[in-house]
């Protein structure tokens, strides 16, 4: 994301957007269509940017107030062992993904769900899938 | 890989936190180095030789059979 967008931004942001997606869901009796969902989109999206824009605002907050605490966190942030751990982690995770997405597909196929949503599960599996070769592929030409 | 990096630090009388701290690294991958859990990237290996003042060769030992 980017870094020049102040996290107080991000914060109200976030903020003014759970408090619409509350105040929708708070005041809309009937919502049709797309006002079905979209309060929760907008408590889901608010919710994110409020974290994000906390943990910008503690970080400099940090760095003003606890030089050498937050020196240790960027050191934790660096470390390679850490960024190791966390890619094994996401490697193991994206192979159980691939398999509960094969199993959901087979599943919801036997149960005969509406074609629409298991073409569209197929869709993201499939994305998944090339999302993965291509950055194989540039990883390739690049190492 | 075996290392002798305990040996080593003990032998300087240097705590784990601060090689961690010179090395720019968390205290635990410093512990996980030791008990060779972790084998270190080669920037890291030649910081950590550099810091001691060896050569790699000296700190980390390469065994044949080994599996990567």
């Amino acid at each position: 994301m980017n870094k020049s967008i102040s996290p107080y931004f991000f914060a109200l942001a976030g903020v003014a957007l759970l408090a619409v997606g509350v105040y929708f869901i708070k005041t809309t009796d009937d919502p049709h269509g797309l006002l079905r969902a979209l309060p929760y989109i907008f408590v889901g999206i608010g919710s994110g940017s409020f974290g994000h824009g906390m943990e910008g605002i503690l970080l400099r907050y940090a760095k003003n107030h606890a030089p050498a605490a937050a020196k240790q966190l960027e050191i934790e942030r660096n470390d390679e062992r850490n960024t190791a751990l966390a890619n094994r982690a996401k490697a193991k995770a994206y192979d159980m993904i691939s398999f509960v997405f094969g199993a959901l597909i087979l599943a919801f196929s036997i149960m005969g769900i509406d074609f629409t949503v298991l073409v569209l599960l197929v869709c993201a599996y499939l994305f998944m899938l090339v999302y993965n070769s291509y950055y194989r592929y540039k990883y390739h030409k690049e190492m | 890989m075996n290392n002798r990096l305990e040996e080593i630090r003990k032998k300087r009388g240097i705590k784990q936190e601060e090689l961690a701290a010179a090395l720019e690294v968390s205290r635990q991958t410093v512990g996980s180095l030791e008990n060779g859990r972790y084998n270190p990237s080669i920037l890291l290996a030649f910081k950590i030789a550099r810091f001691f003042d060896l050569r790699i060769e000296e700190i980390f030992i390469y065994e044949e059979d080994e599996r990567v």
